[in-house]
């Protein structure tokens, strides 16, 4: 391999696992929210409900 | 501390916005405006991300060791979803300084890996903390979880000082500090260019790290919130 070629190889394996890493924190973040959201909301349901 | 990490969604924008540009700069200075290394060649630019990576993952494990220390003293949950979240994005970084070294190894030392002192402890830091990360997911009883894992966080912390010391008291191939060295200040050591650029990438990685850092803290919140309304909810 040339001296680019290992110089790229690190580039790119660094901002990939980065990007990677990003998106998984992402999608775990919106996924709480949201059950984050849906748990506030049957509460509320539950709160506001006639006994 | 803490609190600092609870800022509003504004906020959160704004540091990844910042870290976004510092990147892209780094990049710029890193492959391009700096020149090549005299004796490595272009094999060199590695450095712009290898020494940027392991210092934010001994920022994370120190931020590890604080959430740990604080949450044995304190019993404060916030202080134990620092802890576990700092430790998550160390092992990342850790893991990325790693993969790089042995990147940069291969053209300059001809080997991708040898158990060299400071590779192989560093190897060992990788291992407690993937260890910490399994502790807190094997262990069901929460407490219990967060104790042991704080006490692997603190050991595993004290792992830092032997990496920093190991090029001085061993034999090794990795060689002692070039930039940082206290017979000279950092700019007789290394071309203008080359310190900028190091800089440039160093103030990019923290910026990035503190980006992931309030996500993931806020993550940890919500986990938990999601946790106490679900067992108030049942019967």
């Amino acid at each position: 391999m040339r001296p680019w070629g290992f110089v790229l190889l690190a580039y790119g394996i660094v901002w990939g696992a980065i990007v990677c890493y990003s998106i998984s924190l992402r999608r775990r973040y919106r996924r709480a929210e949201e059950e984050l959201a849906r748990l506030r909301a049957l509460e509320a349901s539950q709160s506001h409900a006639p006994k | 501390m803490v609190e600092s990490f609870k800022s509003s969604g504004k906020r959160k924008g704004y540091l990844g916005a910042l870290a976004l540009i510092a990147i892209l700069v780094g990049l710029y200075w890193g492959l391009l405006r700096a020149p090549a290394d005299a004796f490595q060649g272009e094999v060199q630019r590695i450095m712009y991300l290898h020494i940027p990576s392991i210092l934010t993952a001994y920022l994370s494990f120190f931020l590890v060791f604080v959430g740990s220390c604080l949450y044995l003293w304190k019993r404060e949950k916030r202080d134990d979803i620092l802890a576990y979240s700092a430790a998550e994005i160390g092992v990342l970084f850790t893991a990325l300084t790693i993969v790089e070294g042995s990147i940069w190894g291969k053209p300059t030392w001809g080997v991708w890996w040898t158990w060299d002192a400071r590779l192989t402890l560093t190897a060992i830091l990788l291992l407690i903390f993937v260890g910490y990360l399994m502790l807190r997911s094997l262990i069901e009883e929460e407490n219990r979880a967060a104790v042991s894992a704080a006490v692997l966080g603190i050991i595993g912390f004290l792992d830092i000082p032997l990496i920093h010391m190991s090029v001085y008291w061993w034999r090794t191939l990795h060689q002692p500090p070039s930039i940082l060295r206290p017979d000279k200040a950092p700019w007789d050591n290394i071309h203008p260019a080359m310190l900028t650029a190091l800089a440039i990438n160093f103030v990019a990685f923290v910026l990035l790290y503190f980006y992931l850092l309030s996500h993931r803290f806020r993550l940890g919140e919500m986990l938990e919130e999601i946790k106490a309304r679900k067992l108030r909810g049942e019967p």
